[in-house]
């Protein structure tokens, strides 16, 4: 592997990871804001605790307690909403590791060069992968730097790693968006694939907190989102076998991917 | 000629879709193409060129039969034939934001080699008159043509697979494209060259493949191909068509499409002009001409399976 391709993805692609970061940034910089005032979080934390538990799993926490502190509130109401803008950006990300050049047509050039389909596929690959770690890194740096300016008394720490463990769900969403979109070759199909899954993900995590039973929690586990784990950070209950699972399935993704892509015709 | 072969196909085949909706896009080719030479690939649209072109480079995955390149299987070897061929796909698509230098750059690095390769890069961008600092977008189908075969060409490969090259080139251009052909011949290198401009073909290349529904239907010398046994000959009479001329000249096997117009009578002549000739002398003949078929006429001919047409 040279990293050709890998250098020049991050060349063509730091303007979306600049836009992306900063974007959620200012969003992780509002939620620091709000919860810069403790009145104001309390007051929320006592408005989510008339709430039932279904439209509480909605703003991101299962236990209201969570909301009661400040890294708590930002942890909770920002890594919810966070997560479901990253889900968007990595369908798009997905979409560019192979499926946006082979339909311009862009992947015929690039494959008659001296580089390998697998190498290709995963310098690409990597190259995303990088850029949603640019956003994420740019995101909690803006985050953290809210809650300096804004003086918020909380754990940096918690709320930095909260942010970060949403990367291993955002590499899942671009590796099954890419996976898809290779195998079904068709671009639309495959955003529309990519969508459902996500928003059955978002409901299936929704209900699944909400409920209690065999299979509530059956479609909370099979619900990416539930392993972001945000409330388990702040409360200390984190547990790093939900992180490496989904990351397993990253690397399980990758590998049908790279097979896939090392059979099939291009741009047919 | 060079005889080492740097094309070889074995029963290349390539179907699409499956089951009752299987369509056969490529049949059984077998096809060699040598060292030193430029082989053109003639074909209407949806003959199978690209087809071919696309499985040489290991694009698309033959559904039976081997092709290999340099001696080397195209599936197997793919990155080291890669690193000796330069290629022009016959709908090119590049990067549309970055200019013409930037994507030079890109494949050159790709390449490994992006110095050296960068100096030829503008050398020939030069002699095609190309400006390479605009951005792809703002480029001419014309001009992104001429970009195509810079990056095609750029790392001297000893193979070029070019698909319709010429499509949207100005005639100026397609006579230094020719020129560089030429010298590329010169140096011992090979072109494969698909088209379905028969006069370039006709201009350029050493040999042709003539292909049809996927079907290779003939390989030839474009000498050979020239001297396909069939002539146009146009008889001017001194007076009118002597009468019944017409009916003996339609009665004879050897001659096809008679078409008369008062005092001239034009058909199409296979073989021998013995026939010709003892027909005609029923009357005073005034002028005759023969002209030799194009190639499109001789390529017409191997598409029909018709008498009239052959």
């Amino acid at each position: 592997m040279s990293g050709i391709v890998f250098v020049n993805t991050l060349r063509t692609s730091w303007k979306q990871a600049l836009y992306w970061g900063l974007g959620l940034g200012l969003l992780g910089l509002y939620i620091a804001f709000i919860g810069s005032s403790s009145d104001l979080i309390q007051g929320y934390a006592d408005l989510f605790a008339s709430m039932p538990p279904a439209l509480l799993q909605a703003f991101g926490a299962s236990n209201v307690d969570v909301f009661r502190s400040a890294e708590g509130w930002i942890v909770a109401i920002f890594v919810s909403e966070a997560a479901i803008f990253l889900a968007v950006f990595a369908v798009m990300a997905g979409l560019n590791i192979t499926a946006n050049d082979e339909q311009s047509g862009i992947l015929d050039v690039i494959m008659s060069l001296p580089i390998s389909r697998a190498t290709y596929l995963l310098e690409r690959w990597a190259g995303y992968a990088a850029i949603g770690l640019g956003i994420l890194l740019l995101c909690a740096a803006l985050t953290l730097l809210g809650m300096v300016i804004f003086g918020v008394e909380a754990q940096m720490d918690l709320i930095f790693i909260s942010i970060l463990n949403l990367y291993p769900g955002t590499l899942l969403v671009m590796t099954v968006t890419g996976l898809l979109a290779l195998a079904l070759r068709r671009r639309a199909i495959a955003i529309g694939l990519s969508a459902a899954f996500v928003a059955a993900s978002y409901v299936f995590n929704l209900i699944g907190g909400a409920a209690s039973g065999f299979v509530a929690d059956l479609m909370q586990s099979l619900s990416f989102f539930s392993y972001t784990q945000g409330e388990q950070i702040v409360m200390g209950e984190y547990d790093p076998a939900n992180t490496l699972l989904l990351l397993v399935v990253v690397l399980a993704g990758c590998a049908l991917s790279a097979r896939m892509f090392l059979r099939r015709d291009i741009g047919v | 000629m060079a005889s080492a072969a740097v094309i070889e196909t074995r029963g290349l085949s390539k179907a699409y879709g499956s089951g009752s909706r299987q369509t056969a896009a490529l049949r059984k080719l077998n096809l060699s193409v040598h060292q030193g030479e430029i082989f053109g690939y003639l074909g209407p649209n949806g003959a199978g060129k690209t087809t071919t072109i696309r499985m040489l480079l290991d694009l698309i995955r033959p559904s039976d039969g081997s092709a290999s390149i340099f001696g080397m299987d195209v599936r197997e070897q793919s990155v080291e034939i890669h690193r000796r061929i330069g290629y022009l796909p016959g709908e090119l698509s590049l990067w549309e934001g970055r200019t013409g230098q930037q994507v030079i750059h890109y494949v050159a690095s790709v390449r490994g080699d992006s110095k050296g390769i960068s100096k030829h890069a503008d050398e020939l961008a030069q002699r095609l008159q190309l400006d390479t600092s605009k951005r792809v977008r703002d480029l001419s189908s014309g001009n992104k043509r001429k970009l195509g075969l810079v990056l095609a060409m750029m790392h001297s490969p000893d193979l070029l697979i070019l698909d319709e090259p010429t499509n949207g080139l100005d005639p100026l251009v397609q006579q230094t494209f020719h020129e560089m052909m030429d010298e590329f011949r010169a140096k011992g290198r090979t072109v494969f060259l698909s088209s379905h401009i028969l006069s370039e073909v006709q201009t350029i290349c050493d040999r042709a493949g003539i292909l049809r529904d996927g079907e290779l239907k003939a390989v030839e010398s474009i000498e050979k191909l020239m001297n396909v046994e069939f002539h146009w000959v146009d008889v001017q009479f001194r007076d009118t068509v002597p009468e019944g001329l017409a009916q003996n000249l339609r009665a004879s096997d050897a001659i096809s499409q008679v078409d008369v117009n008062g005092s001239r009578v034009k058909m199409r002549l296979m073989g021998d002009f013995d026939p010709l000739l003892r027909i005609l002398g029923v009357g005073y003949v005034k002028d005759l001409r023969v002209e030799e078929p194009s190639l499109e006429e001789i390529f017409l001919a191997y598409y029909s399976d018709s008498k009239e047409a052959r």
